[in-house]
């Protein structure tokens, strides 16, 4: 392990020298570096990707640099916030997208609405006006805006209205059995009365016995009327227990769909049928204790489908009485309830009316099923769930609930007419924060349905370009980021960027810094914690580009490792170089290597063909110059130079040979700068003075013979 | 009779004898200045200078008397070309190769290897000295 240890710090010491911008150095052991780019690929423990992993959510920890994160949970400016609510974005968006409301049945379906708020306007609810308003319900209900919510509220009041007719019926039978009750208990007290009973006792026995027949009568006379009063007393109680449970009833399910519409935000509707239950239940009493009292019961239906409030207030089973002659204050009541169906059981003990007797009746609260059926989203149905208990708190009377209704119509209304103002001045930012409160307070009110697309265009892209902000944060991508927070500061000069952007350079920055430490790492020979540091850069900013660059290096780094690899780059390079030289004293290194890599072989065989002229032009002039024959020495390597300059072995013996014969070399230079000068006759001259000092040169004798054939040529 | 032989003056063979190295004088000086009127105010062509500044030299006239090397090239509308060897003034230095060119106007001038020649010469474009008068010394 510690030679391993060794060869890597060996290795990454030759990275970091290649990062810093040294000249990468010849690898002395190309064995070694292959090892240890073995290591890094196969013996490292943290490159398996859970760890990294790992390593990039502890960055994100460490750092305390949370970025995504806290660009999603800042709040520049409230439409931003509201925009991190995905199911707001999503029904927002789609209201901004949706044409205007202008149709002639929208026209039509508002007239009706409008028509049956005016029917039932208090002072104006009439008995003729109501049912006027009640037939036009059905028609308002065609309309696909009105979602059948007139429908519903026309079953409703169906129903209590129905309710009320048999609490009448009821009333009015209890009347007649007290009637019927007060002449029976007349009859008891009269049989009572007018009984007498004579007394003949002869003797003791015949005394006893007299006495068992006189009690005979007495029951034989009076029981029947006191049962007969016992019954009606009993048939009295069940009408009034079932009057109060159906009046209860009637009165829960209508006050639990006016609150499940103020929910709904369907502020008109909830006027409507607030209106129709004051006209229905006139008795004064528009307390919502009961239904709070509901709603705390209120659960969860996970059921799918459409959203809906089930607000069945049918108490069935839930009455019963119980009766004991036990005498007063000793009556036991059992009760049970159980709706089919429905939630709810209960026990109820309790004395109603006993002035005779044991008898006690229980009236239980159970069977009361109140909840949300066909609603899918379970999160949804915890708001509205969350909403109704919260109305329910809030209100305690429907006249509160009225008056809100109203209040909030008038404030959407308002708000509406200030955001047509803020767009026409331009105010972007302002006028969507609020138009996203009107849409949150009043969807369906005509005043937010009549909005037209124009009017709701600049507000979509600017939403859209919220939503890409918010998207942008949560993926984590600084890029995008960046991007998108320029479009909004384009589109929304007044869009306050300041902390998005530093929160952008801080999230680069630590970055950086973290490639910095990879690179420190790296001298230090610390795989692991380069590893480590370049993971928590790349969870930062996976675009970093200083990342890219650690990674190519690294990457080439890595390929060295490999003999072969590395002498093929390094034979790449070196041509690049026009090193050939280089090439030429490895070339047995590379001639194996190049064997593998087809695209290198012709420019290794141009190399070798080139270096093997030039080594037996200077074998060749060595020779000559062991014999003392300078000038033939260098004019040998004067005719490779000229075909290889940029050999440096050639070059510096070149030089040294022309110190060896300076006049010849002189004559000769003359010659040839006289030739390109183009003055033949003096080119002449030289040619034939250099000749003269050197015979045997080649070329003073083909600068001869070119110039003469230039000056007696004909053209010339 | 004896005073009239006394006065007669140089005697003849004297006379003849001092005529006749006046005319010997005379054919050495002559000889002496190459023998052509027309080459003795000729400047004698410095190869240094030659050399290094032919191009300075352009149109002047030198003489050369030089010994024919070989021949190096003929053309029939530029004439022949030979190298010829000139004596240095550095003895050390031996003789100086020059070319020259003999225009086609002097063909039917006889130069072979070896022959000696006294010539004049002139400077022409490209530095070429070329040949204007040539005579055997």
């Amino acid at each position: 392990m510690k030679i391993n240890s060794m060869k890597s710090s060996r290795f990454l010491l030759f990275s970091i020298l290649s990062l810093s911008g040294l000249p990468a150095q010849p690898i002395p052991n190309a064995q070694t570096i292959h090892e240890t780019g073995q290591q890094y690929r196969e013996g490292n423990p943290l490159t398996g990707a859970a760890d990294n992993l790992a390593i990039g959510s502890q960055a994100m920890f460490e750092a305390n640099l949370k970025a995504k994160k806290n660009i999603v949970d800042m709040k520049p400016n409230t439409f931003l916030s509201l925009w991190n609510n995905p199911g707001f974005a999503v029904q927002f968006e789609k209201f901004l997208s949706a044409p205007a409301e202008t149709s002639e049945d929208a026209k039509l379906y508002r007239q009706r609405i409008d028509r049956i708020m005016e029917l039932l306007a208090p002072g104006n609810a009439t008995k003729e006006h109501q049912d006027e308003a009640f037939d036009l319900l059905p028609l308002a209900s065609q309309f696909e805006s009105d979602a059948n919510n007139c429908t519903t509220i026309h079953d409703a009041v169906y129903a209590a209205a129905n309710a009320r007719v048999e609490v009448q019926k009821l009333t009015e039978l209890d009347r007649d059995l007290e009637n019927q009750l007060k002449s029976a208990e007349y009859n008891y007290v009269h049989s009572a009365e007018s009984l007498t009973l004579s007394r003949e006792a002869v003797s003791k026995t015949e005394e006893s016995n007299n006495d068992k027949n006189q009690n005979e009568l007495l029951h034989a006379t009076i029981d029947p009327a006191k049962d007969q009063v016992a019954a009606l007393k009993a048939t009295i109680q069940r009408n009034q227990q079932q009057i109060a449970s159906t009046s209860l009833q009637a009165k829960l399910a209508l006050q639990s769909l006016i609150l499940q519409l103020f929910v709904q935000r369907r502020y008109q509707h909830v006027i409507i049928i607030d209106r129709f239950y004051r006209a229905l239940f006139d008795d004064g009493d528009q307390s919502l204790q009961e239904f709070e009292q509901m709603a705390d019961r209120l659960g969860y239906n996970k059921a799918a489908g459409q959203v809906k409030i089930i607000a069945d207030a049918n108490p069935k089973g839930a009455v019963a009485s119980g009766s004991q002659n036990g005498g007063p204050n000793n009556g036991v009541g059992a009760s049970a309830g159980a709706g089919t169906g429905g939630a709810g059981a209960s026990v109820g003990n309790g004395y109603y009316n006993n002035n005779v007797g044991g008898d006690a009746s229980a009236l239980s609260g159970s069977g009361l099923n109140l909840g949300i059926e066909n609603l899918s989203v379970e999160s949804l149905e915890n708001a509205f769930s969350t909403g109704m208990k919260g109305a329910s708190r809030t209100f305690k009377s429907l006249s509160q609930l009225d008056a809100f209704a109203n209040e909030i119509i008038r404030d959407v209304n308002e708000g509406v007419k200030v955001y047509q103002f803020l767009l026409e001045k331009s105010e972007l930012e302002s006028a969507s924060s609020q138009l996203a409160a009107v849409f949150t307070k009043g969807e369906y009110l005509p005043s937010v349905r009549l909005l037209s697309v124009d009017e709701k265009r600049k507000t979509l892209a600017y939403a859209q370009l919220c939503n890409r902000l918010v998207n942008a944060a949560n993926s984590g991508n600084i890029d995008a980021l960046a991007e998108v927070t320029t479009q909004m500061k384009a589109m929304n000069p007044s869009f306050d960027d300041a902390e998005i952007r530093a929160k952008l350079e801080s999230v680069k920055t630590a970055s950086s810094l973290y490639v910095a430490q990879a690179k420190v790492a790296a001298a230090r020979g610390d795989l692991p914690s380069v590893q480590t540091q370049i993971t928590r850069a790349a969870s930062l900013w996976p675009n970093n580009p200083e990342l890219q660059d650690f990674s190519q290096h690294m990457t080439q780094l890595s390929d060295k490792a490999s003999p072969q690899v590395q002498a093929v780059n390094d034979f790449t390079q070196l041509y690049g170089q026009k090193n050939f030289r280089q090439i030429w004293d490895d070339k047995e290194k590379y001639i194996a290597a190049i064997s593998q890599s087809p695209d290198n072989q012709g420019k290794l065989k141009d190399v070798l063909s080139r270096m093997q002229d030039i080594e037996t032009s200077i074998m060749r002039s060595q020779e000559i110059a062991r014999r003392g024959d300078y000038a033939g020495a260098w004019e040998g390597l004067e005719v490779a130079f000229n075909k290889y300059p940029d050999d440096l072995k050639l070059t510096q013996l070149r030089a040294e040979y022309t110190t060896q014969s300076p006049d010849f070399v002189h004559d000769l230079r003359a010659a040839q700068s006289y030739e390109e000068k183009k003055e033949y006759g003096s080119a002449l001259a030289w040619y034939l003075r250099s000749q003269k000092r050197y015979p045997m040169s080649d070329l003073a004798k083909e600068g001869i013979q070119r110039v003469v054939k230039l000056i007696t040529s004909d053209a010339s | 009779m004896s005073r009239q032989k006394k006065s007669k003056g140089l005697p003849p063979w004297l006379i003849t004898l001092l005529f006749l190295i006046v005319a010997g004088a005379a054919y050495f000086s002559l000889h002496q200045n190459f023998g052509d009127s027309s080459m003795r105010t000729v400047e004698a062509l410095d190869p240094d200078l030659y050399y290094n500044e032919a191009n300075s030299l352009r149109g002047n006239t030198y003489k050369i008397h030089v010994q024919i090397d070989s021949s190096l090239g003929d053309s029939p509308t530029r004439g022949r070309l030979f190298s010829v060897l000139l004596d240095s003034s550095d003895p050390a230095r031996g003789a100086e190769i020059l070319p020259i060119l003999v225009p086609p106007e002097l063909g039917s001038l006889t130069i072979q290897k070896g022959q000696n020649y006294l010539m004049k010469v002139q400077v022409v474009e490209n530095g070429l000295l070329k040949v204007r008068e040539a005579v055997k010394p």
